[in-house]
Parts: C-alpha cells; structure tokens; sequence
C-alpha cells in the first residue's frame, strides 16, 4: 500500500521502479516473464485445438490475433513497431495508463484472453490462465492487477475488429456443392466423406495480402484421364511412388516423411461399428513448433519470441487464406478418388486425404510462407532438430534450414499419396510468394 | 400421493404378459460370457458383441420343446424340457458342445428328415485366430448327437453368422442359405459390384440338399458372394406368394440388403431396388408376418437407431445428402436409413416402409426381431432384444476420447485395455415389446408386460415351453444368465404341429372375414430358430370359422369350425390334391391403365442438381423440387386442350398441342424456353385477360434465385402469338406455389409460399380483380407459407369464397363480399389445424349434399411429431446475428420440446451459439431446446406450429367444418395432389404425393401409390386400381379428355410423365 502510493507520487523512470521496489520490499518484486511462459501458453492453445478439433485455417485464425495483441502490447515500449497502420483496419490499441504495468504479464493476459475466445473448451484456457493468475498475484499483486485490467482492455479493444474478420458470415454460407458429373470435381474422400471444409475461406480479411487471390499460382495441368497428358502422368506418379515406398516399408525414408508431416488434425479410423479418432496437431501448429525451437535456440527473450511467433503466424494465416483461395477455385479431386475409380479399386494412400480439394497444397503453401518468415527472422541455414511431433509419438527430424524443412514438408505430400507433383511444387512457389509479401509489407524492427 | 403410486404399479404387474423364470427355478444357467484377449476383443474382430443364438425345438418328441444355447468362446448347452418348466443340461452326454473357437448362430431342422430335429451350429473361422467349422449335430434319437458336418458337406470353415433350412425348390428336402458376415473394409465404399465377385469366407451360399449332400449352388442360383456382405438376418417368406419360397438377407454397413425373389426354376432374382423404396442401413436381425391380414407376408428389419435423447443425441447420425446422391449415384447402392424397418408387402407390387409411422423405428441397439402374438388379442405383436456392452459410435468417445485411449494401445500391444473400453459408454437395455394394434400400429408395452432388468440380449427364439399354449420366449445374453420369458396370457389360442416334410407350409385362419396367415419357417429373428409350430391368438373365440393348409407341394387342406385351445397335428399326406387359384386379381382390368407412348406426352421432367440444405443447413425441407408444373386448357384455340408443363431451372418447359390422336410437342414457340431460368411450381390456362382466348400464366419459385432477380417473376404468355403479355401482374419476388382463377373469371388468387434463401419469412399472397388492366391488387395480408387453394361456396351465399391451404399454417377460409375478402376461419373451424398442408380440393365425401374438403398434408411417417396437445414448433430468427437466418424445428418427447437437429448440423450453421456452450456432446445431448437456445434468443424468434400431419378431411357438418384423419394407410407419406374424375358416373377423387427433398435424417418418403376415394368408406390403394406412383414424387394430377376417352395426366418430379387411361 505504502509502496503504490510512494510509485503514484513520483516520477521515475520505470527501470528506476524496478530497483526501487527490489530494494525496499521483496515481497513485491515485478513479476519477471520468461519467453517460456510464453511458449507454453502458447503450447496449451494448441492442446486445446487438438482437443476441439480445428481444422488448418482456422487454427491459423486462433493462432495470430492473440500474437497480434501481445505483440502490439509490448511493441508499444520496446524497439518493435505497431502493426496499427500496417494492417488491414488493426485499430491502435489503448496505451498503458500505468507505469505500473507489466507489459510482458498483459501481453499474456490479453494473449489468454482472445484464445480463450477464440477456441472451444474454454474451461482447459481458464484453468491455465488461473494458475499463472495466481503465481502473478503473490508475486505482485498490485503489478498483476493492474496489468491483467490492461491485458483485458486491449483484447476488448481488438475484439471488434477481429469480429469484423467475416469468420461469423462464412459459417453460415454456402456448404461445397458436389457434382460427380464432372469428373475433375474434388469430392469426399475416405473414410470420413467428411464435407469439403471452409470453402469460403478466401472471404475471411486479409492482413496484408491485398486479396485472397494476390498470389494465384499458375494453372495446375489439365484435368485428363488420357494416358501421357501431364495431368495423368501426375496421377500415376502419385500412384507409382505410393507402390513403390509401400513396398520398401514403414521404415523408408519417404514414409517417415510422410508420417512426420501428416500435421492432420482429425484422422478418423473406422473398425466395424467402432469409430475412433488420432489427432494430431495442423501445418500451421508444426510452423508454430519451428518458430518455439528456433527462438529457444536463439535465446530469445520475451519481446523476441512474441515478435517471431507473431510474424510468423501472419504468414501463416495469410498462406491459408492464398490456399484455400486456389482450393475452391480449382476444385481438384484428389488423387484418392482418381486411383480408386480408374486404377486400384483398394488402393489407400499412405496418409488419410484431408476432406478439401487437392490444388493448391495447403503444406507446401503455408510451409512456405512460415519458411520464408522465418529465414528472414533467424537468416538462412538455421539448422535445427524438430522434435515438434514427439508428443504424437513421432521422432526427431534434422534440418539444415527453414526451407529444406519447407521442402521436404510439401513433398511428404507426395509420398502421403494425397497431392500431385503440381500442387506441391507450386504450392511452395505460392507460399513463398506469400511470406515475401508479409516480410515486405511489415516493418515491425 | 406414495399409496397411490404402490396401488398403480401393482394395478399394472397384474395386467403383465410375461414374467421371468429364475435359473434356479428352472435349471438353466447358461451365460454367454465374453473374455478379451489379445486376438479376440471389439478392436479386432468387429463382431465381437454380436452374441449367441437360441434354438427351441423338441428333439425327443416327447412334446416339450427343448433349448439350445450358442456361447461364443465357450461350449454351447442343450437343455432337456421335463416337463413343469424344469430343464436339465444334458450338453456333455448328448455331445453336442461344439468345437469351434466362436459360435454363432444355430439352427434346429431334421436335416436327415428321420423325424428328430438336428441342430446345426455356425461358427467363424480363419480369422483372429478362430479354429473350429459349422457342426452339424444328426439326433441319434436317444438324446445324444453325432457330429457329421463332414458327412453333409456342411462343415464349412468360414465367417458364418446364421443357416436357414427350407425347401428352395419345393422338391421335398431341406436346403440351406448359410449366412456368412464379410470382414471387408467399411472405410471406404467402393462399387456395389464388388458383391459380384465370390468369397468363400465372406460370401452367403446356397447350398442344395442333394441326397444328404450339401451343394453349392449359389452362383448359378443368382445368389451373391462376394467380400462385403455383412450378413446379420435372414428372412425366408414367400413374400410374393407364387409358391416358392423367397429370401431377404440383411446387410449390415454400406451394404444392401438382399432382396432374393424365387424364380421357380431354381435361380433367384436379386429385386430390392425394385421392391423396396428404401432398406435399414445398418441391417441386424429380421422377421417376417403377415401383420395387417392381407395375406401377404410383412417384413420387419432391425437397426440401430436410438430413441433416448441422451443417446440419439450422443451418437453419430446420418449421412448427409450429398454423401448420399454419391453413394446411389457413383457407388450403385440403395437409399439406406438407420432405423428399424417396417416394409408392408402391398400384395407383392412393392413394399411400402412404415416404420416411422408405426412408431417402431428406433429401439436402440437392437439384434432379434419376432413377430408373434404373445398377448393372444389377434394381432401380431413384437419382441426385440437389445443390448452391447460397449457403444462404439458415442461421439464423445470417437472425438474426444479416444485419441488418447486407443492410439498408444495401438502402437504397442494392438490391444485395447479394459481402461480405454471403460469410457465407452454401455447399452445394457431392456428387450422391448410392442404390442400390434388393428391398422399398422405399435404401441411400446415394455413396461407393462414384464418386470425385467436390463441386459445385452443378442439372439432370441419363442416357443410353448410349458405347454399351456401361449408362446414364452428365450433370450441369449452377454454376460449373464439366459432370460425365459414365461408368457401367461389367458386368451384364446389354436397351436399347429406338423409332422413330415412341412417347412414353408401356409395356414390362412378365418373367422369374421378377418384372416390370420402364417407360414412355417423356424429361423427368425437372429442367429437363432424358434419352434417349428404355428401358434395363432384367438382372443375370445372359441370356435374359429375355417382353417386353410397349403402344404409346400402346394396341396391344401381345409378344416371348418375349428374349436380353439387346442394343438392340431397335420400331416401332409392327409391333405388333398386342390389345387390353390393363382392370382386371379391380375387378369382383371384396373380402373387406370398406364398408356405407354402416353399419348405422345413426352415429357421428362429433370430436377436440376441444386441442395437447399447446402445454402439453408438447418432448412426443415427442400423447396426447390416442387415442379413441373402441369396446365390443361385449350392453348391454340382449336377447341381441343393442349398440355403445358414447366420445368426446373434452365430447362425448357413445353407445350403439347393436341391432335387428333394424341399429342404432338410445340416446336414452334420460342418464347418459353427463352424463359428457362425460372423454376416453374404452378401453371394455369385461363382466359385471364377477358379477350375470349386463353393464355398460359406461369408461377415461379424453387429456392435458387433470390432477391429481385427476374427468374422469380410470374408471367403471362400468348403462347401462339409467341410472346409476353406484359405489365398485366404486379411484379412478385417471393416464391409463388399456386395461381387459382376463380370461376367467374373475376379473380387470380396468388398464393405465395416464402422468400427464396429467407426461408420463414412469410410472404404476402393476394388476389388480382383480372377485370382491369393492369389488374388491381388486393392484398391478403402474410397468409402463411401458403401451398395450395380453391375457389369455392363455402357459406353457401352464392358467391365464390377462398380456401388457402399451406405449411406451418391453418386452412384459412376467406369469404367473399362484394369483391372484399375476410378472414373468417373462427366460424368455421374450431379446431386448431396448424399443418403442412400441401393440397386441397372440394368432394362430397360422404354423400350429404354439401361439399367437404380433403386436404393433403406431411404425413405421419416421418420423424416430425405433431399433435394438439405437443405441437411441432418452428423458431425463425437470425440467432447467431450474422445477418442470416435460420429456422430450429423442434418436437415434443416427454413434455420436452428438442431440437431435431444435432449438435454438429447445428453447429453446422450457429458454431457460435453451440460449440462453445457444449464442448461435449453428453453437455449437449438430452437438453431440451431451451436449453440449447437462451429462452430470450427463442422469444424473439417468429414463432410457427402444426398440430396435425395427417391428411384428411375437413368434414361439412351443417355449415361448420371438422378435421377427420384418412386411415394409415394414406398416411404413409405426403399426400401432394388430388383430382377429381368420373367413373361409372360417380365424381371421386385421385389423389397422389410421396416426397424425396428431405435429408438422410428424415429418409424418403416414397411409399403411396396414390388412392382412388369413392367414398368415406371405399378408398382404393393405387397399387389395386393400377396405378404406378410407388417412389415416385407426383406433383400434380389433371383429367383430360381425347377424342371422347377420359385420360389421367400425372406430373412426377425428375421422372416422365404417366398418363392412364381411365376405364
């Protein structure tokens, strides 16, 4: 009490606050923010959207705007910039009206918040957010109080505009319109025959692009059935490589690609009456990965990490939107649908097809762009062990750049049997097309 | 308040059918018990809960049926009747425990035809480790068994499930159709045609008794074999009554049902896309009777659906409705629903699906059906057994649990612990009885005839066991002792033995013009056979009138005043040589004939590919398939009427000029088909501008275009001066269902149905005085969803009135004065009438002198519910606030009102209002409407009702009008069109409907076949009058005269035209 009043009537610069609240009283020292706390609150986002079951776009949607307003919270006193002006419509957030407050503390705060909005299961968010809410308030709890009110009014000043994203109008628009009398036409896949998901996708407001089309890739080859057009040369290529790593056995190297990029949130196993799911996490969550180890390798701070994840995210959901965009443009069947019709009735690809239409790849694009991100944050030849999957029971994988990683990400794809060559290696073009438009749109150094 | 609760429940023990027998009490103990293991557990082997079987049979002939018992792991039991209800387990010294590893189902039949009846036991082997084959146990007649599969060729080493032994080829033994189960993928559907190819472990056979050997038979008799059938029932019946015995398989997964018409030359016919509207999908047991005593053998197939909200809501549901045009169109499957399946046999013309309506299509998970008449009241009852311990498609279990559970059990042992089977929930159930009432009727009794505790019964078979003449019945279950249903019915009853070759004998009991039919056949319900007797409830007759036997050889024998409470013993020798008459109802001629060029009629009607519940996901149905639309009338002024038909979205209506023969198609006019954009729902021909020639008038709709777009518009045509008449109608954006001129050419009625892509949003509808140019509008006020309506008299003053008919509404009688029209509905009907009403015309129906309204409506085989008491509620809001609206439909279930729709179609269309509220689907499931949707979002929602689906009559009695139901036999499905014709110069009426724009939730409604009604008391099914309406969705029906003969012409939604010649 003594201590608030003594802060409230003087005018010292805040590094000074520090010293002086260290030396008089340690019962309240600032609450000190690790970029680790950071990291597993961003971890427990992602558990509860494994739980919830999100598919890639709209995890890249929960992802980025809490970045975004824990970024514009701390960019606010350090030397990062507000995205305010540099994004479509992002309002400038409210300053902090107190030298008091802990930008890290309401830069998780507000972070927690808008996930917490953002997911399902809000109870799993809660739970989280108490506990550290706890630990804060015996740390300092005139420091977390008045942080925590900040927090939550700059998430309530971002939930306007995040509500003006269009998310609430596509849910309610129209559902992919099957038509099997076109044989180009992408259509349900095994086992689920789930709904093409998200086919309005293209519709939710961009961050930088300046529309969902900006980096429309090149024409995927001709739809065909006639053998030696490229088209069909793609198709039996998909089906070729599938045959020829089936046979050389789970431990082949293309299937430990394969499995190691699946990134396939909802993969539905069907035995008899019993149904049952194996989650695992999105394309965007494994970037997110990528983007924990490479600023833990780098010993980013606070202010860093969220500055890299924040970046990063961006071009994530910036490739989703680019993505799916060309998705219900071209309307591709899958490779799945094309082999069991025309050539291998029982034939199953070595990943399950996700319920979406094939062009372009969604892996490679949003590979892409996080990529290209992240190269320019860490520089090129950042060489890294991914132990990303672990938690889903699959091993560590070694790469020697964001792109090589990139790479072989998009064409996991292929090996998978779910993509053809095409949409793979224009997939990565359109994806880093993509992320070299975020890096050029934002200054945020 | 507690005296009085003691007081009912004993009122009611005393009024129970069964009670059970304890096993101390009756020395039975046998329980089928279930030991995971590595190889053999619900992960592995996707029958794992399927169960045992039961057979009852007397196999000492010393009067007493006797009990058999399958365990699937362990050894099976026979259980000796002595007499009093006391069974003794001679399993060890008959020697018929069996071998194999897993049992399935049994059947008892004297295979050797000695006079003792054998037991044959199926078995699965090859698979999980399974060892073993079918045992055939031949009855040495001194109650011990010798095993000689071998011996028969019966000792088949595959994926039995169930053997039927009947006579296929009438040529005096016992054949077999072994039903085997497939382990083919369900993951992904592939083409029907794989069940072309032959499987020897998956594959059914058909296996001819030739001298004691077994023979396979099955490919050249036309029976399937290929590595997806999942064959859980077997039916044998003659459903087609010619003398030879057919066969259904059920089918469980993707897989159809097989429907096996008997061709009398020893092929079948595979026919359940001809015969059968639409199958259970998931197909478990079956059986067959013939419950509404037309002779014909009815068909009842089992399924899996729910009816416990907590349940329904918690499981997964149907496909959606364009997995469903994929898998009939691309994959070549049926129409396939899951839920229990009623198929009423419409004298072998096609079967008519009743589930719905007879209120027992869901009863859970549910394994053996049987028909019998346990309470002896003369009507067939039914008995279903229920229960697996594990339900493996919770959604909470597949989403959210089993993530965790199952995958690190996969990747290491590939065994699921009995941790991760612990959080699927259980089904520990009650066997259910309903109780047949005198039309198609069920009424759940389950509470009221037994005191019974829950279970996981699998197979089930009835049989006298104690000898007092009603029929008790036995049940195998999972872990726990055997249930005996000991039956104490004190009615009347007439049992049936017979002795020789007697199987696929028919007994027709007549007493009061009401006929009982029965066939002999032992193997129903479910992997199991019941006693091979035929047992007849009598109610309270003591001397029935005659008793007709039509022995397999197709002698007969007839026996009059047959005293009841006794058991007759027939023999086949006895019968004499009188030869049945065969089907004499086909030679007469039908009051319609199907004229096959149709007069030159050739129109086809083609529905374009649009799904309203794309756009709309919570839309109740479609609104976009409600053409062609038919006009007669006289078009080019040659004094003949010509025929106009308007089609869907971008297909040319046309017109048909009549000749002097027929019709010939108009290939002049130019102006219609430039107007192809527009779905055409109503069309009329009418001199509508008073210059003494008449002019097409179109109306347009179909849910596709909205807004203000010009497809929307109705128009009026000179069709020989090829062109528009312009600015005569207001312009008219909503979707129009019906133009009605009234007789003296003063008024247009345009009804209005609702907005295209704001479906209920009620749109004004309103009368045009057609006397000035351009015509005056006098509006009607929002009316309702209106659908149809007449010009008529109804207060008698001489001056035409309005009757408006529509959905979500009530007719709506508005009287005419002096060109004022009101709303004066309260003075002529009392009751509240809130329908779906589809269609209305004027018919003296029951011969007064004043005219009375028959009205269309929904239909009550449906899953939408409505009465007076617990109206179907539609709430119309933008609920989630994105600027959209949607429409919640909800009906009554024990005083609560629940949404119909799940949490993932719901969250489908309002994620925000659901998902976040219920992140489980236990949260979600159970939870009344208002529960799911705050009360204060509910009320400011547009609010509608319907109390009644049943179409009917609006009876005039003295000048005020009450609502009298049609029988159920016109409640079947929506009734869309009447028309009123001549026959021997009486005025009657047609009508016709069936509807398919519903989603797989709600199935089809495809079973009317229309009806010709004389009078109140004289109503003609069209399959008896020849009329071809079976799954087929007729929109509209008009008279038409050519050269002096009187024709019936009728419009079918994305089919070809009929037109009948009327005799």
């Amino acid at each position: 009490m003594t201590m608030f009043k003594y802060i409230k009537s003087t005018k010292i610069v805040l590094a000074a606050v520090g010293l002086l609240v260290f030396q008089s009283c340690t019962k309240s020292e600032p609450i000190a923010i690790t970029s680790d706390q950071f990291y597993s609150t961003v971890d427990k986002v992602t558990e509860i959207m494994i739980h919830d079951i999100f598919s890639p776009p709209v995890a890249s949607r929960i992802y980025v705007y809490p970045n975004i307003a824990a970024y514009e919270i701390i960019a606010q006193n350090s030397d990062y910039k507000s995205l305010a002006k540099q994004i479509k419509s992002l309002p400038e957030i409210p300053k902090a009206p107190e030298k008091t407050t802990n930008l890290s503390v309401a830069a998780l705060v507000a972070h927690i918040e808008l996930s917490k909005q953002l997911i399902f299961t809000e109870e799993k968010m809660t739970t989280y957010r108490d506990s550290l809410y706890n630990i804060w308030k015996s740390q300092n709890s005139t420091e977390f109080e008045t942080s925590k009110a900040y927090g939550l009014q700059v998430a309530a000043a971002l939930k306007p505009w995040i509500d003006a994203d269009n998310y609430a109008q596509t849910r309610t628009m129209p559902k992919y319109t099957i038509d099997t009398d076109d044989p180009s036409r992408w259509q349900p896949t095994p086992p689920a025959y789930m709904d093409g998901i998200e086919p309005h996708w293209n519709k939710i407001r961009t961050m930088v692009l300046d529309s969902a089309a900006q980096f429309k890739p090149a024409k995927h080859p001709e739809f065909s059935l006639e053998e030696g057009t490229d088209f069909h040369k793609e198709l039996k290529e998909v089906y070729e490589v599938s045959v020829s790593i089936t046979e050389k056995g789970d431990d082949s190297e293309e299937i430990q690609i394969a499995q190691f990029w699946d990134c396939n949130p909802y993969v539905s196993v069907t035995r008899g009456h019993l149904m049952f799911a194996t989650k695992k996490i999105t394309p965007g969550a494994h970037w997110i990965g990528i983007t924990k180890i490479a600023c833990k390798n780098s010993n980013y701070n606070f202010n860093d990490a969220v500055y890299a994840f924040t970046k990063t995210s961006i071009g994530i959901f910036e490739g989703f939107i680019s993505c799916w965009d060309e998705k219900y443009r071209s309307n591709l069947i899958r490779p799945e649908t094309l082999i069991n019709q025309h050539m291998d009735e029982d034939w199953k690809p070595i990943l399950q097809t996700p319920p979406f239409p094939e062009y372009t790849s969604g892996h490679s694009v949003v590979s892409g762009s996080a990529s290209t991100v992240l190269t320019a944050i860490f520089g090129d030849n950042f060489q890294f062990d991914d132990d990303t999957e672990v938690p889903y029971g699959l091993p560590i994988r070694s790469f020697e750049s964001f792109n090589k990683a990139a790479d072989e990400a998009a064409v996991s794809r292929l090996y998978g049997g779910i993509h053809y060559r095409a949409a793979i290696d224009l997939g990565l073009i359109q994806g880093r097309n993509v992320g070299n438009h975020v890096l050029q749109s934002l200054k945020m150094k | 308040m507690v005296s009085l609760g003691i007081l009912f429940s004993c009122s009611k023990k005393s009024e129970q059918v069964f009670s059970l027998l304890k096993p101390k009490d009756s020395g039975i103990s046998f329980t089928n018990t279930l030991v995971d293991t590595k190889d053999q557990n619900i992960l592995d082997y996707l029958y794992y809960y399927n169960g045992g079987g039961v057979a009852i049979g007397d196999i000492n002939n010393d009067g007493l049926p006797d009990i058999y018992l399958t365990s699937n792991q362990n050894s099976n039991a026979l259980y000796l009747n002595k007499g009093n209800l006391q069974f003794e387990d001679i399993t060890e010294t008959a020697k018929v425990a069996g071998k194999s590893d897993w049992n399935t189902g049994v059947a008892m039949a004297d295979v050797n035809n000695d006079g003792f009846l054998d037991i044959y036991v199926c078995a699965v082997v090859g698979i999980n480790g399974f060892d073993g084959q079918n045992e055939l146990f031949i009855n040495n007649g001194d109650n011990t068994f010798t095993e000689s599969a071998g011996e028969y060729r019966l000792d088949f080493d595959n994926y039995s499930s169930s053997a039927a032994f009947f006579d296929y080829d009438a040529d005096g033994d016992l054949d077999v159709f072994l039903l085997n189960h497939a382990v083919h993928t369900q993951e992904s559907y592939g083409k029907a045609a794989v069940r072309t190819k032959r499987n020897y472990e998956s594959g059914d056979k058909l296996l001819e008794n030739v001298n004691g050997k077994f023979v396979d038979i099955s490919e050249k008799a036309g029976i399937f074999g290929g590595p997806n059938g999942y064959g859980l029932g077997i039916a044998i019946s003659d459903f087609n009554m010619d003398g030879y015995p057919d066969i259904y398989v059920s089918n469980d997964f993707h897989e159809d049902d097989y429907y096996y018409v008997n061709n009398g030359n020893g092929t079948f016919t595979e026919s359940v896309k001809t015969y059968f509207s639409h199958l259970s999908k998931f197909s478990m047991g079956s059986d067959v009777a013939d419950i509404n005593h037309d002779g014909y053998p009815d068909l009842l197939t089992l399924d899996m659906l729910p009816d416990d909200e907590k349940v329904l809501k918690s499981s997964a549901g149907d496909d959606n409705l364009q997995l469903q045009k994929i898998r009939k169109e691309q994959y070549g499957y049926h129409y396939q629903y899951s839920r229990n399946m009623l198929q009423i046999n419409q004298q072998s013309k096609h079967f008519t699906e009743t589930g719905l309506l007879s209120g027992i299509a869901a009863t859970d998970w549910s394994w053996s059906a049987l028909f019998a008449d346990y309470n002896q009241d003369g009507q067939q009852d039914i008995f279903i057994s229920n229960g697996i311990p594990k339900r493996p498609n919770d959604l909470d279990y597949i989403r959210y649990i089993s993530n965790n559970q199952i995958k690190k059990k996969l990747e290491n042992t590939n065994l699921i612990d009995q941790e991760a089977l612990s959080y699927m929930p259980e089904a520990k159930l009650k066997n259910r009885f309903y109780q047949g009432e005198k039309q198609l009727n069920f009424n759940n009794q389950t509470d009221n005839w037994v005191s019974q505790e829950a279970t996981f019964s699998t197979g089930a078979a009835y049989g006298d066991l104690d000898n007092d003449g009603d029929l008790d019945l036995v049940t195998n279950n999972i872990n726990d002792v055997a249930s005996i249903y000991i039956n104490n019915t004190k009615k009347n009853h007439l049992k049936l033995e017979f002795k020789g070759i007697a199987t696929g004998a028919k007994a027709y009991l007549y007493h009061n013009g009401t006929l009982q039919f029965k066939e002999l056949y032992s193997q129903r319900g479910f992997q199991s056979s019941s006693e091979p007797i035929l047992h007849f409830g009598l109610d309270t007759i003591s001397t029935i009138d005659s008793l007709k036997i039509v022995w397999p050889n197709k002698t007969n024998q007839l026996l009059t005043n047959v005293a009841a409470n006794q058991t007759l013993t027939l023999e086949a020798n006895n019968a004499s040589k009188t030869n049945t008459n065969k089907n004499t109802a086909d030679s007469k001629e039908y009051t319609f004939t199907k004229v096959e060029n149709q007069l030159g009629l050739a129109y086809t009607h083609e529905e374009n590919p649009y799904i309203d519940v794309n756009r709309h996901k919570l839309i109740p149905y479609q609104i976009s398939d409600r053409g062609p639309a038919l006009a007669v009338g006289d078009l080019n002024h040659d004094g003949k009427d010509d025929v106009y038909f308007g089609s869907s979205k971008f297909k040319s209506s046309q017109v048909y000029y009549q000749t002097e023969s027929g019709f010939t198609r108009d290939s002049t006019t130019t102006i219609l088909s430039n107007n192809n954009i527009a779905e055409e729902i109503d069309a009329l021909i009418v001199d509508i501008n008073n210059d003494s020639k008449k002019e097409l008038l179109t109306a347009s709709g179909g849910g596709e275009f909205f807004g203000r777009s010009k497809a929307l518009i109705n128009t009026i045509y000179d069709v020989p001066a090829n062109a528009r008449i312009e600015q005569l109608l207001p312009e008219n954006f909503e979707d129009t269902s019906v133009l009605k001129h009234s007789t003296d050419k003063t008024f247009l009625f345009v009804g209005n149905s609702t907005m295209s892509n704001d479906f209920g949003k009620v749109p004004e509808s309103y009368v045009l005085k057609t006397t000035t140019a351009p015509f005056s509008k006098l509006s009607l006020g929002n009316l309702g969803m209106v659908r149809d309506a007449i010009w008529t008299d109804f207060n008698n003053d001489s001056v035409e009135d309005l009757i408006v008919v529509g959905e979500w509404m009530q007719p709506i009688f508005l009287q005419q004065t002096n060109g004022e029209f009101k709303d004066v509905t309260k003075n002529y009907v009392n009751e509240k009438l809130n329908g779906l009403w589809r269609s209305i015309i004027s018919f003296d129906i029951d011969g007064d002198g004043d005219e009375d309204y028959l009205l269309g409506n929904w239909g009550t085989n449906s899953k939408f519910q409505a009465s007076q008491e617990a109206p179907m509620l539609m709430y119309y809001s933008d609920f989630d606030k994105n600027g959209k609206t949607e429409t919640l439909v909800a009906t009554e279930k024990d005083k609560k009102y629940y949404s119909l729709q799940g949490l993932d179609e719901l969250s489908g269309q309002l994620v925000s209002l659901t998902k976040k509220k219920f992140t489980t689907y236990k949260d979600f499931a159970g939870k009344p409407l208002n529960q799911i949707i705050e009360k204060f979002v509910l009320n400011e929602a547009t609010q509608f009702k319907v109390h009644t689906l049943e179409s009917g009559i609006l009876k005039n009695e003295g000048g005020k009008f009450s609502f009298e139901a049609f029988s159920e036999d016109l409640q079947v499905a929506p009734i869309n069109c009447f028309a009123k014709l001549t026959i021997d110069e009486k005025t009657q009426v047609v009508c016709a409907g069936n509807y398919f724009g519903v989603t797989p939730y709600h199935g089809r409604f495809g079973g009317f076949s229309g009806a010709l009604i004389t009078d109140e008391n004289t109503i003609k099914n069209g399959y008896t009058i020849g009329l071809d309406f079976f799954s087929k969705a007729v929109t509209n029906l008009e008279t038409i005269t050519v050269n002096n003969q009187s024709y019936l012409i009728a419009t079918i939604n994305n089919d070809d035209v009929q037109v009948y010649k009327i005799n």
